[in-house]
This record gives C-alpha cells, structure tokens and sequence, in this order.
C-alpha cells in the first residue's frame, strides 16, 4: 500500500529489538495519545463550562449529571490526565535506564523534561478550575508559593491572581493559562520532541557492528502496533472512566472559608510534605526546582552511556545517572506516602 | 462470490468493528451535543383586569411582544414576532411592519407583503378569575 | 500478529463503547422542578419522587427542595447531592434554621406580622432550658440565688422591649463547673431541649429544631412532614417521659407499659382530669407557651400560664372572650392553618389572660362553650364554672385545686 500521512511520520524502518513493547514500553507513544484524548476531550468539556466563580462548579454538575455522556468526557478528561503524569514519568524513568539521553538526545531530553513541566502546570491548572471546595486549599497555598518567592513573586503573584485575592480574574487567568498559555508552548514543544526524536535518529539503539540481530520492521508494520496500542488503550480508558468518576465537591461559596479536605493534589503531595519542613520558599519553590535541575544536569554531569551498551536496560556505563533518578523517584514516592497518612 | 481467504476475512471483521466503534462513538457526539438550556423567557404574562381593556381597544405589550385587541367578538393577542426571521415589528397606521426586511401586516394580523409567507400568529390567552393571562408556548 | 492484536483492540473498543452507551441508558431520567420562589432549576425530585408533601403551605412546585434543604441542585449522585445539605436531613435543626426557615417572609420576620417564629423559639424555654440550670446551679451551690445567667447556647433577647428584663444568657458549660453533681448534670441531662437530640436507644426518639414539635414521628423515624396538628404523642417525646434522680444525677424512665391513651398520656404518679387527657396539649397550651414570646424568661413558671379558669372561668366570673369583627386577626389565620373548624367574622371566642386567642373555641348563643381537638378534630362542649355546683372560691387557681374533685382515676 502507498504510505499515508502516518506511515510518513515514521522513519522506513526500525531496528526489531528496539521496537519492541518491554523495551520501550510504549510509554512516549501512550503519552501522546493520552495528550490526544485530552485536547478533543478538553474541546468538548469547552461547549459546557462556564469560568466564573458562580457557575464554574456548577457547569461541571451540569456537564458531570446532565449532560448525555457529559460525565464520560470528564472522567475521560480526568483520567486521561492523571495517567499522562504518570506515564510521562514512565517514560523518563525508560529513557534515563535505557541511557537514551546520550548525545545527540541531550536536547530532546531537555524539551521532554520540559514537556513534564508543562504536564504538571496543565493538571494544576484544570485541577483548579473546578472552583470546588476540594481545591480551595491548592489555590490558596499555590498563589501563595508563588508570591514566596523573592523579589519576583509579588509580581508573579499579582499576574497569577489578578486581584487582591483569588476571584473570578484568577479563575479566569487559570482558564485562559490551560486552554491557551500552557497549550501553545506545550504543543510546539512536543512538535520540536518529536522532530528531533527523528533527526536524532530515532528509538535509541547501539551502533550497527554492535547489534545483535540485523532484523528491522517497516513503518508500516511500527503504525499497526501503534494503531493497536491505541486501540487498547482507549478501551483500558474508557472502562476506567466508566468505573471510576472524576472528583466533585460542593462550590466554592467563600473563598476565605476553608471547608472540605486540606490536600494537595496528588502529583504535589510531595511538596505538601516538605511544606511542613520550613520556609515554604525554600521547601515549597527552590527543592523542587532543585530536582528539577539534577534532573537536567543528569546528562551533562553524569558519565554518559557507551553506544555499545544502547538499546537496552540498565546499561552499566550510566549507572551513576540510574542511580541518581532511582534516588530522587524514591524520596518523591516516600515524600507522598508520609503526605498521606491521616493527621495525627 | 469468491471465497475470502482468511487473511481478507479478518481485515474486514476487523473495519467492521472499527466503523460500529465510529457510528457509536459519533452518536455519543450528537447526543453530547442535544442537551437544551431550560428557556429564561417567561411563558405566561399576567396582563391583569379584563375590565382594563375595553372594547375597541388595542393595547400593545411590548415584554411579550404582542398586540392585545378587544372586538365585540371578544379577545385576541397576535404575536408581534414577525413570521419571516423572529424580528419585532414596528407599529405604523395600518398595521405593523418589520424592520429588518419590509414585512408588513395588517392590523388584524393579516400578512400584506414582504418576504414573510404567513400572517401574525394568535397567541392563547386564558381569562382566570377577572385577570387576563396571555401564553406564549 | 501484530493484525490479530488490531482485531482484538477493535473488539475491546467496541465492547467498552458499547458499555458506555448501555450504563448512560440505565442512567434514570433526570427530573427538573423550577420552584417559583427560587427560579433555579433542581434536579432532586429525580430520585426522591416518592417523598410525600411536606405541607399544604409549602408546596414543592413552589419552594422546592434546595431552598430549605440546600444541597447541590444539579448533581445526580448522591454523596456530592447531599454535600451541602444544612443541617444533615434536617434544615430545621437550631444551627441552621436561619439559613433555612428565616428570612423577613418566611419564619425569621418581625413580631409586628407575627413572623418572629425563630427569634421566639431561640429564645423560649424550651430551648434555653434556663429554669433548670438556674436550680440546678443554685441547688448545687454554684450561685447564691436563683437569678438566670445560663442556657443551653448563648442566647441575646434582640426583640426589645423585654418584659422579663433578661436580656442575655450565657452558655452554659459543665466543664467550668466545679461541683460534680452539676457536671454529670451537664452530662447526662441536658438531652432534654429543643436543641438536643435524645441518646440513641431511648424510649422516644425525635430530630431537634422545629421539627422536634412540628413533624410527627412514626415509630424511630420521623416522618417528611410539616404540621400544627400536634397529638400529644409529640409532646411526649420529652414530657411525661420519666423522672430525674438528682441524687445520682440520672434519669429513670418511666417503666409502665401503656396500653391506652388513658394510660399512655401521663406517667403514673399524676394526677389529671378527663379534659387533660381528653385532649391534646395543643389543645390548651398556647403558641407564646410552647415556642416563646420573644423575650428571655428564667423558667417554666414564668412563661406556661394557661390554668383551668382561662376556659372555665371561676365561681365568680366568666372566662374572657372576644368577638372577631377584624378579618386580619391572627385567630383566622391559626384557625387557616390548622383546618379543624370554620371560623367566621362575629364568632365569639374564648381567649387568655394574655389576649391570645383560643380559637379552637366557640361561646355558643345558648352561653355554652364549644371546643374541637386540634389533632382529634373530636367536638366538647362544656360549661363555666360560673352558676354550677363548684364548692371552690376560686381564690386558688392552682390545679391541685381543681384535682380535688374532678381527677381521673388511671
């Protein structure tokens, strides 16, 4: 058959061993499906939801209760973004133990850690905007961080909120940041991923003197695995949506009165945690910039793989880098596990 | 008709299920997008005591709209809503005409000209105790 | 293989569309009510369809549920429905019944319309409880005399004048106290105020608020209704119930088993006569009694005034009366509400010291009286004292006076 757009998307043709599931797992692909689920869903969420503090929470009522198929999307909506966290860390944790960060990749590595970001901000953002007593505790402490910071968070603050306190101008704001600020850039980043993904020469794999088999499998055949990853995938989220519903509290009807649960959401527990600890600039800004910034040293400070030992996991070159995320992914998991006890 | 070869079977049973998944999924689509608004509009208008509309009166209410007229045959209410595109006519000395593109009734309701293809509609009007109650639906 | 694993992905999608449309199918229809007090949409008829009225003067195409309830209008799951429900399933609860039954139309209005419903209560003494705190207190030595500082909640008499001079009391807290016996008091006693909810397992069960009195309970629950047609079951939901023991700080319940109204009514130590049991407390008991006349008072004695001469008059006088030539007295409004009796313009009926109508009363032409059971709906006609064989004076109205001659045997 005559290549079609998606084939084109595709390189001729792959080395066999690298494409197969347990060696990548499948985990950038998922990502971008999970990011195509989220954008149309989010598009039609758009038809329904009012930003205004009086009828934001009640447009998801409507849209949860009312709505045919209403609560499908937003639990698709939901869920879809949860898992992106989690696989985009997949993924991070599979390029860093498989050394696929190595030069050329350096770059693309950098773009994805940002994509990560980017993910993050995305959750945080849509979190908020169900103007719930559910999330009032993150709004509060979120702006709250932000103006922590020195010199600069004033400012910040003042163009996050904009007002004297978290209002319909903030709600508004967040609005705008998800559907727009943080989509445009988040977008053209995950183009520029995906470009140099290509032009970098694809799945990482070792040098073709190293390899151990010669077999390759065609674009055609890399589209059908991915067409039937998709496949799975959707049926996996759809159950998932129809088993398990998105959260929903009562609106917000004062945002000075602290009602409903004292959490963070899930992805920050950590720095809930750390919260706890001291300066909130310190715990709540600068730490977790900090792992931010190991994490983009890891493949400059690092001894790199050797392009022998690509194309698999755990390659001993870069053990010092293994170690380092296993480390820092360890403290965040233990950090949200202490985050979750019941208070004392 | 040639025998399928298995290979072909598969393919098909295959995009057969794939276009069931599409029609499901594109019904999900139409009905997402069925749901109506409840109308803020009021419905029914309390016009108050018959008694206040004497005979030989034509009364316009314009938060309706419509044109109330007491005959010797009784009551009636003609709908102000021009029949061609929804706009609000404009009274003038033998009836009323629309100015968004010329159509012109009569004072009884009755279509003149103008791209409009049918005359004033009658509203319901109910009388309950001594109050007049006009409907819109 | 990799055309096997698309034929069975496109197999599994199908399936879980499938399911989707079949669990949205089995979604119940929702069911939209526009109460025309409010404007706004509600959705809860929809799984509660089955709940009866609550009243004749409050109609659900016109109130709603959310108005009084609260709680999530739109949502169709139950958990985040109920959220922000006041006062859990009762709206009436004293926390929240501002929120709830107040407001200058409703029950929070001014005494001049009679709409001071809330304020009255609040401030009754049947939910301050003041009376017994203040014996109880002095009793146990924690003040000199018997002079009312404490109820129940913190309370501001806010419709002044007061014509009992109380104008605050202050709530009373058993952990400050330092005689024991007025700790366990505060313990194990102070159950019994509209207010406070009955310990779980006793005898008589009700919900607090106003539905303590107004919603009659049928068995452990109470019922989804609102009425004025108090039997005299709803009063022993706290009275007649038992004694207390101050000694051991306890109440002991009454342990009879009662068969009949007759002995039901009254707990076995009383004495009564055939009107008392007859009767509903209702019946005689007026409004400013059970729920307040919207200033402080330091104790039942102070407030419950109603006594046998109030229908029956004394050896020497007739009982009050007034003939209704105003159609905006309050008695065609009670007699409204509580249909038992068709009440006409130049009926002459019995009324109380304080001037409040009896309006389930009548004075027939022949110089008879007449009264119908606001809860029964029975007729009584009866006669006053005045020109009968009554050997009293009439110089002591206490009831042990009338007892005397006309108690029941149980």
């Amino acid at each position: 058959m005559r290549p079609n757009f998606f084939h084109h998307l595709h390189p001729p043709t792959i080395p066999a061993k690298q494409a197969r599931w347990r060696y990548t797992l499948g985990a950038g692909g998922t990502a971008i499906f999970l990011c195509l689920v989220l954008v149309v869903t989010g598009a039609l969420e758009m038809f329904y939801y009012v930003p205004t503090p009086a009828e934001a929470a009640l447009s998801i009522q409507t849209l949860s209760y009312l709505v045919p198929f209403g609560g499908l999307i937003r639990n698709l909506h939901f869920w879809a973004a949860q898992l992106l966290v989690v696989v985009s860390a997949v993924h991070l944790a599979r390029v860093v133990f498989t050394g696929a960060y190595a030069p050329p990749r350096r770059f693309n590595y950098l773009l994805g850690l940002a994509l990560f970001v980017f993910v993050l901000l995305l959750d945080f953002t849509g979190y908020i905007l169900r103007w719930d007593t559910g999330i009032q505790w993150a709004l509060v402490v979120g702006v709250n961080l932000v103006h922590s910071i020195p010199w600069a968070g004033e400012t910040l603050h003042r163009m996050l909120v904009g007002g004297a306190q978290p209002g319909s101008a903030t709600l508004l704001r967040f609005y705008a940041w998800h559907i727009f600020g943080l989509m445009l850039p988040a977008l053209i980043a995950t183009a520029w991923h995906a470009f140099r993904l290509r032009r970098d020469g694809g799945i990482a794999v070792p040098p073709p003197r190293q390899r151990h088999t010669p077999e390759r499998i065609s674009r055609f055949e890399l589209v059908r695995r991915e067409a039937a990853a998709v496949l799975f995938a959707s049926a996996a989220l759809l159950l998932l949506a129809l088993l398990s519903p998105a959260p929903s509290a009562a609106p917000i009807s004062d945002i000075t009165a602290l009602t409903g649960e004292v959490r963070a959401p899930w992805f920050f527990l950590w720095v809930q945690q750390m919260l706890q600890w001291g300066s909130p600039f310190f715990w709540g800004v600068l730490v977790p910039l900090l792992v931010l910034a190991l994490l983009a040293l890891l493949p400059y400070a690092l001894p790199l793989p050797v392009s022998g030992e690509l194309g698999r996991w755990f390659p001993r070159s870069n053990r010092a880098a293994q170690i380092l995320l296993a480390v820092l992914a360890l403290v965040v998991l233990v950090l949200t596990l202490l985050a979750l006890r019941p208070p004392a | 008709m040639d025998r399928l070869s298995r290979r072909d079977f598969l393919k098909l049973l295959r995009q057969v299920l794939l276009a069931l998944s599409a029609a499901l999924g594109l019904g999900m689509l139409a009905r997402f997008f069925s749901r109506q608004e409840a109308t803020s509009r009021p419905t029914e208008f309390d016009l108050g005591p018959a008694s206040a509309y004497p005979v030989g009166s034509r009364t316009i209410l314009p938060e309706v709209p419509a044109v109330l007229l007491h005959t010797p045959e009784g009551f009636t209410a003609l709908s102000l809503v021009c029949t061609h595109l929804g706009c609000t006519l404009e009274e003038n000395q033998d009836g009323f005409n629309c100015p968004c593109h010329g159509s012109r009734f009569g004072e009884d309701g009755s279509l003149r000209g103008g791209p409009a293809t049918r005359g004033l509609d009658t509203l319901r009007l109910e009388q309950k105790d001594d109050r007049l109650l006009l409907y819109t639906d | 293989m990799t055309r096997r694993l698309l034929l069975l992905g496109s197999a599994f999608l199908l399936i879980a569309l499938g399911l989707a449309w079949g669990l949205e199918a089995r979604h119940p229809e929702p069911v939209a009510l526009t109460p025309s007090l409010t404007g706004y949409v509600e959705y809860c008829i929809t799984c509660h369809a089955d709940l009866p009225v609550i009243s004749p003067s409050h109609p659900v195409e016109t109130f709603g549920c959310v108005l009084c309830h609260g709680g999530e209008r739109l949502a169709l799951e139950a958990d985040l429905a109920h959220s922000s429900m006041r006062g859990g399933g009762n709206p009436s609860a004293l926390d929240v019944v501002e929120e709830s039954c107040g407001g200058e139309t409703c029950h929070g209005g001014t005494a001049d319309d009679e709409r001071d419903h809330i304020q009255r209560v609040q401030t009754s003494i049947q939910v301050t409880y003041t009376g017994a705190i203040t014996s109880l207190r002095y009793t146990f030595g924690a003040q000199p005399d018997l002079l009312p500082f404490y109820g129940v909640s913190a309370v501001t008499d806010t419709s002044l004048p007061s014509h009992t001079g109380i104008l605050q009391l202050l709530a009373f807290d058993p952990a400050m106290e330092s005689s024991p016996a007025l700790q366990a008091f505060g313990q194990n006693c102070l159950t019994c105020h509209i207010g406070g909810l009955p310990a779980a397992g006793e005898q008589y069960q009700r919900l607090s608020g106003c539905v303590a009195c107004h919603s009659p309970a049928s068995g452990e629950q109470q019922v989804h209704t609102l009425t004025t047609s108090l039997s005299y079951t709803q009063c022993n939901a706290c009275h007649n119930r038992g004694n207390y023991d101050l000694r051991s700080m306890t109440f002991v319940e009454r342990s009879d088993q009662a068969q009949t109204r007759l002995q039901e009514y009254y707990q076995p130590i009383a004495q009564f006569t055939r009107c008392e049991y007859t009767l509903d407390c209702v019946d005689c008991h007026t409004r400013t009694e059970a729920m307040g006349d919207g200033d402080l008072h330091a104790s039942k004695a102070d407030s419950q005034y109603i006594q046998c001469q109030t229908c029956h008059g004394t050896p020497s006088a007739l009982p009050l009366t007034r003939t209704l030539s105003d159609p905006d007295d309050i008695a065609f409004r009670l007699a409204f509400l509580t249909p038992v009796v068709d009440l006409q313009l130049g009926d002459t009926i019995l009324i109380t010291e304080q001037g409040e109508p009896l309006w389930n009363t009548l004075v027939l032409p022949d110089g008879t009286y007449q009264l119908v059971g606001k809860a029964t709906r029975q007729f009584f006609s009866f006669r006053p004292v005045l020109g009968s064989d009554c050997t009293q004076t009439g110089l002591d109205q206490s009831s042990a006076s009338c007892h005397a001659c006309h108690a029941m045997d149980r």
